[in-house]
């Protein structure tokens, strides 16, 4: 192909980084570690797409929630996207840490201003469970059709379930769950075969009460499989040792196989000798983690928050793995996995210039602490673009302080290019979860990012920048819900593909990842120049579907006992 | 879009931003300069006449490798799509680029108009097999040349039509909403009926009894299938199948991330002011006319035929004129999406009065005062064959979505002009069309077969009576 210079500044010349190891001490603690040299073979890439605008406007849409709090909240800060009135728009649950957790529920009209009004919560029982909330995630557990939560806490965690009209009450006694009491900052949820009910996955951090703490006490995780019968019991749990102090999970179906493993992000912080970790998680078996003789390699990374997208189509996801200094993207080793059977990765965040390792504005050249991560396509081009939540841990002087938010966009040579600061997500604040969903039904992705100490921050995707004039319209857009009958009506583990001409499009529905933060509903997926694709879904039992013509621009309810599609259009 | 712009010698706003002009006299390159959109909207009505001329220098011009003609490492496809392997042809008679000039084929009976067999094209989506050079219907289906006369009111009944559908669909869905109940709505534009869908409470529509339109309720007027929204969004795939010209709003960087799709050597081959300038010709031409010319045989024949093709059930989708509220074209159009421009990308849209067009004044208006377009069709899709008449069931690829044996209910407004006939140009005659019709047309056409041979006549009469003025 040819560039032209002129519209095309990319530069040639490699960027020399050495590695620098640092002393960091904070409130809680000092450790030495070393920042890995960034693999980035070229100087970053200037976006040549369309740069989306990003227009903070938490206040003026009544998003008031702060997540705060002693050290247990130094990590944690998600939330939940989720319709819970039936209106199609996705609501808010924010964790608050020392403070209450909010719900706000969408008042937004489709293609306006953000819009929120909060909703007191009603299911404290007088022992503060509104209080301690790490995160959140959405998952219709006992299948009536209203989306339930399972909320992270700092002490017990909540089986929240959910009624009309967002109302939620808490089910754990029904459910049989004990809450998993510890300190959770990680979850993971799926529909094994046959079951009626999910499995879920709780990820723990330190032991606070043991000897040493925080180092070296990371807990064990959990696996809870639903026992026999017809409505949710989670009285079993199964542990996932050893535990490396969990801070993302996130089941996935690596190589294709139709079973999906568990992928675990740990903050190596304040583990000896552990790494990041995958479970083999089959039917009616004990889990078992991928070792070196399965081919897993070791990686100990400061783990943050875990996202996967097929980046480049090819069927097997790609994984962001954020962390203190540069982010790890890692791809199935083509040669070394043997299409599959052996889960061996490398990490290409270098030469795809996805490393973010240090902040890219604001000049401080420390590393960056990289918290949620997750691929969606901002601006519509058809590539996978890559956000990533920044933020100091606290007080941590030997980190950027002023980290700002990743807005890596896809480019069509395979690179990512950052456009965070054009985009106006680059907030001096403290990021941690994010919810990345289209708030106000109009086809572009917006963001929402809890932070620490401070009011979250709401972005509202105008669309292209242009200039100095008002933003433009991006490219061609599909939204796409799933259903299916129970179990698992929101086909929870489906993977959707969208082809347009000789591109296809990956999405799965998940519940997990990122750091401590969720959204279930419309999935969203960018068409470029395309006004026609070709939607097939692989239920979670496996079974293609045949394919359903789409047009552009369209919400596409996907119903799998019906042989057409059907679109859907918002009511205000 | 692009500001910056000098005035050229005529009337006409270009730029020489893109390409500086190094031509002599002589020189065989069309594009030495480029249309600016922006100056050409800013400048308003008196920059039409210069920019429709200019729309017919490049719908006749041929391009060359210096403007960036052939796509070597690109195919015909609808969405930006690399070869897979090797190096395009200068031309292909199959696979394209075929043809370095619009009018190359567009030409029968005056520029703009069909065309014989001899400049049939072959369609295919451009993906997989996207090179070949068989002229097997496996590989792609050929189709004969439509004329654009009268395109821009062609364009604009479809724009009004595709309003009045989504906006039954919009109140379905309101009363649904608000009832809290199924709805059950006739989708009726200019008293043509698309079936019909049924909104639910919950905001679902289901779309299951649509008929003869897109299910984004997007009528589509142009190609044999009905498949593009608008001339622009025409024009742009033209240009790339069968010339190799790529249009910077659909190939160029903000989409592939280059200025060289096609690796042609010349970046940002053709810009937006150019296929506006192309749009802005297509949309002015004239609508073809009925002959007043005739011998008295012939008007009083044709007269009767005219009663006949109404009689016979031929005008239930042949419909003889569909009203039109105003004759005001904009460009870009309202319902393009991303590829082709938006009206949201510009800061103003450039906008032809037909009403000002000689034309206009041939036409006639309903007690409404709505122009009545004498267009002979219902701008819909019909299923056109059945297990006994199946002649035009001779493709064997749906096309964007559009099965194999449905199409577009064709404009008979010049067919007096525009043999062969049928979407391939298999027929030679109109007698032998009409015997073509089944599927939903089947009724019409047994009609026809079943009358006495002196109506047929007449009918005959009466269509061949329909034509496209040459000087």
């Amino acid at each position: 192909m040819t560039d032209f210079p002129s519209n095309d500044r990319r530069l040639r010349f490699p960027r020399k980084q050495a590695s620098a190891c640092v002393l960091f001490v904070s409130a809680i603690a000092f450790v030495m570690f070393c920042v890995a040299p960034a693999r980035a073979e070229d100087a970053p890439q200037k976006p040549l797409g369309d740069i989306p605008i990003m227009h903070e406007e938490a206040a003026a849409a009544d998003l008031n929630s702060v997540y705060d709090g002693p050290w247990e909240f130094f990590v944690g800060g998600g939330g939940a996207a989720v319709d819970c009135d039936g209106s199609g728009f996705p609501s808010v649950f924010l964790a608050g840490g020392k403070n209450p957790a909010k719900l706000f529920v969408n008042k937004s009209t489709a293609g306006g201003p953000l819009r929120f009004e909060e909703k007191p919560l009603t299911f404290d029982t007088g022992h503060h469970e509104l209080e301690g909330i790490i995160g959140a995630y959405p998952i219709d557990i006992d299948g009536d059709g209203h989306m339930d939560m399972f909320v992270l806490r700092v002490g017990g965690n909540l089986l929240l379930k959910g009624g009309p009209d967002c109302s939620f009450t808490i089910a754990n006694k029904e459910w049989g769950f004990d809450g998993d009491p510890g300190w959770t900052t990680a979850f993971a949820a799926e529909w094994e075969p046959g079951q009626k009910f999910p499995t879920l996955a709780i990820g723990h951090y330190v032991d606070r009460h043991a000897p040493g703490s925080p180092w070296g006490t990371c807990e064990e995780n959990s696996l809870y499989r639903p026992q026999p019968g017809d409505k949710p019991d989670y009285s079993v749990r199964t542990p996932l040792a050893p535990g490396f102090c969990a801070l993302s999970m996130l089941f996935t179906d690596w190589n294709k196989s139709g079973t999906a493993s568990l992928r675990v992000s740990n903050d190596r912080q304040y583990y000896r000798g552990g790494e990041e970790q995958m479970w083999k998680i089959e039917p009616d078996k004990t889990p078992k983690l991928y070792g070196r003789a399965d081919g897993w390699r070791h990686v100990s990374i400061f783990g943050m928050g875990i996202a996967e997208g097929d980046i480049d189509g090819d069927g097997y996801p790609e994984y962001a793995l954020t962390s203190m200094g540069d982010t790890k993207l890692q791809k199935l080793d083509a040669e070394e996995s043997g299409k599959g059977e052996a889960p061996v990765y490398r990490d290409i965040a270098g030469e795809r210039g996805a490393t973010a390792h240090i902040p890219y504005a604001g000049g401080d050249q420390k590393p960056s602490t990289g918290w949620h991560s997750e691929f969606a396509d901002f601006n519509n081009d058809g590539l996978l673009d890559l956000f990533i939540a920044k933020g100091n841990v606290e007080q941590m002087p030997d980190f950027a302080s002023f980290d700002p938010n990743n807005l890596l966009l896809g480019q069509w040579n395979g690179k990512f290019a950052e456009a965070g600061a054009e985009a106006g997500i680059a907030l001096n604040r403290k990021g941690r979860g994010a919810l990345i969903s289209d708030f106000n039904l109009d086809g572009k992705l917006d963001i929402l990012v809890v932070n620490r100490g401070a009011p979250a921050s709401l972005f509202r995707n105008l669309g292209a920048k242009v200039d100095d004039g008002p933003p433009g319209p991006m490219g061609n857009w599909s939204e796409i819900r799933l259903s299916e009958p129970n179990p698992n009506r929101n086909a929870v583990g489906a993977k959707i593909a969208v082809k347009t001409g000789t591109r296809t499009m990956m999405r799965t529905i998940q519940v997990g990842g990122g750091d401590a933060s969720g959204h279930a509903g419309w999935v969203h997926v960018g068409l470029g120049t395309a006004e026609r694709a070709e939607i097939r879904v692989q239920w979670p039992d496996g079974e293609w579907s045949y394919p359903y013509r789409v047009f552009a621009n369209q919400f596409v309810v996907v119903d799998r006992t019906k042989a057409q599609a059907a679109y859907w259009y918002p009511g205000r | 879009m692009k500001k910056a712009a000098m005035a050229a010698g005529v009337a006409i706003v270009v730029s020489g931003a893109i390409g500086q002009v190094h031509s002599a006299s002589w020189d065989e390159k069309v594009f030495t300069s480029h249309v600016d959109f922006d100056a050409v909207a800013k400048a308003g009505p008196e920059a039409l006449p210069a920019l429709i001329e200019r729309g017919r220098q490049l719908f006749k011009a041929k391009f060359t490798l210096e403007d960036g003609a052939g796509r070597p490492k690109a195919t015909q496809a609808i969405v930006p799509t690399k070869r897979k392997t090797g190096t395009n042809p200068p031309f292909s008679r199959t696979s394209g680029p075929d043809s370095n000039s619009c009018a190359g084929c567009h030409n029968d009976p005056i520029t703009g108009g069909s065309a014989d067999f001899v400049a049939n094209v072959f369609v295919s989506e451009g993906f997989e097999s996207a090179a070949f050079d068989n002229t097997d219907p496996t590989f792609s289906s050929e189709r004969h040349t439509i004329a654009l006369m009268g395109a821009g009111l062609i364009e604009l009944l479809a724009r009004e039509m595709t309003a009045d559908l989504q906006r039954a669909r919009d109140e379905a869905v309101k009363q649904a909403r608000v009832g809290g109940k199924d709805i059950h709505a006739d989708l009726v534009a200019k008293g043509v009926r698309f079936g019909s869908i049924l909104a639910h409470p919950d905001g679902i529509v289901d779309l299951d009894q649509i008929e003869g339109v897109d299910a984004d309720l997007v009528l589509r007027p142009f190609s044999r299938k009905g498949v593009f929204a608008s001339i622009r969004q025409f024009t742009i795939n033209a240009m790339n199948i069968h010339h190799g010209m790529e249009a910077t709003e659909r190939f160029g960087v903000r989409w592939t991330g280059t200025h060289d799709f096609s690796e042609s050597g010349v970046p940002d081959a053709v810009t937006p002011g150019d296929i506006s300038a192309l749009v802005a010709f297509q949309a002015s031409l004239p609508p073809p006319t009925v002959k007043q010319d005739l011998p008295d045989d012939w008007r009083i024949a044709a007269d009767e035929g005219a009663k006949q093709f109404t009689a016979l059930g031929c005008a239930s989708c042949h419909i003889a004129t569909l009203p039109l509220k105003s004759l005001t074209f904009t460009d870009p159009a309202p319902y393009d999406m991303a590829g082709t421009l938006r009206a949201s990308e510009t800061e103003r849209s450039i906008q032809i009065d037909l009403s000002k067009m000689p034309f206009a004044s041939q036409l006639q208006k309903n007690e409404k005062g709505e122009w009545l377009i004498p267009l002979f069709s219902d701008l819909k899709r019909h299923l056109m064959v059945d297990a006994q008449v199946n002649a035009l069931g001779n493709e064997l690829q749906a096309q964007r979505f559009v099965e194999r044996d449905v199409f577009l209910t064709p404009r008979l407004w010049g067919v007096g002009s525009t043999a062969p006939y049928g979407h391939r140009g298999d027929f030679r005659s109109l007698d032998e069309i009409i015997r073509a019709h089944g599927g939903e047309a089947r009724f019409a056409r047994d009609a026809y077969l079943g009358a006495d041979k002196e109506m047929r006549d007449d009918v005959i009469a009466f269509l061949r009576s329909l034509e496209i003025k040459a000087p």
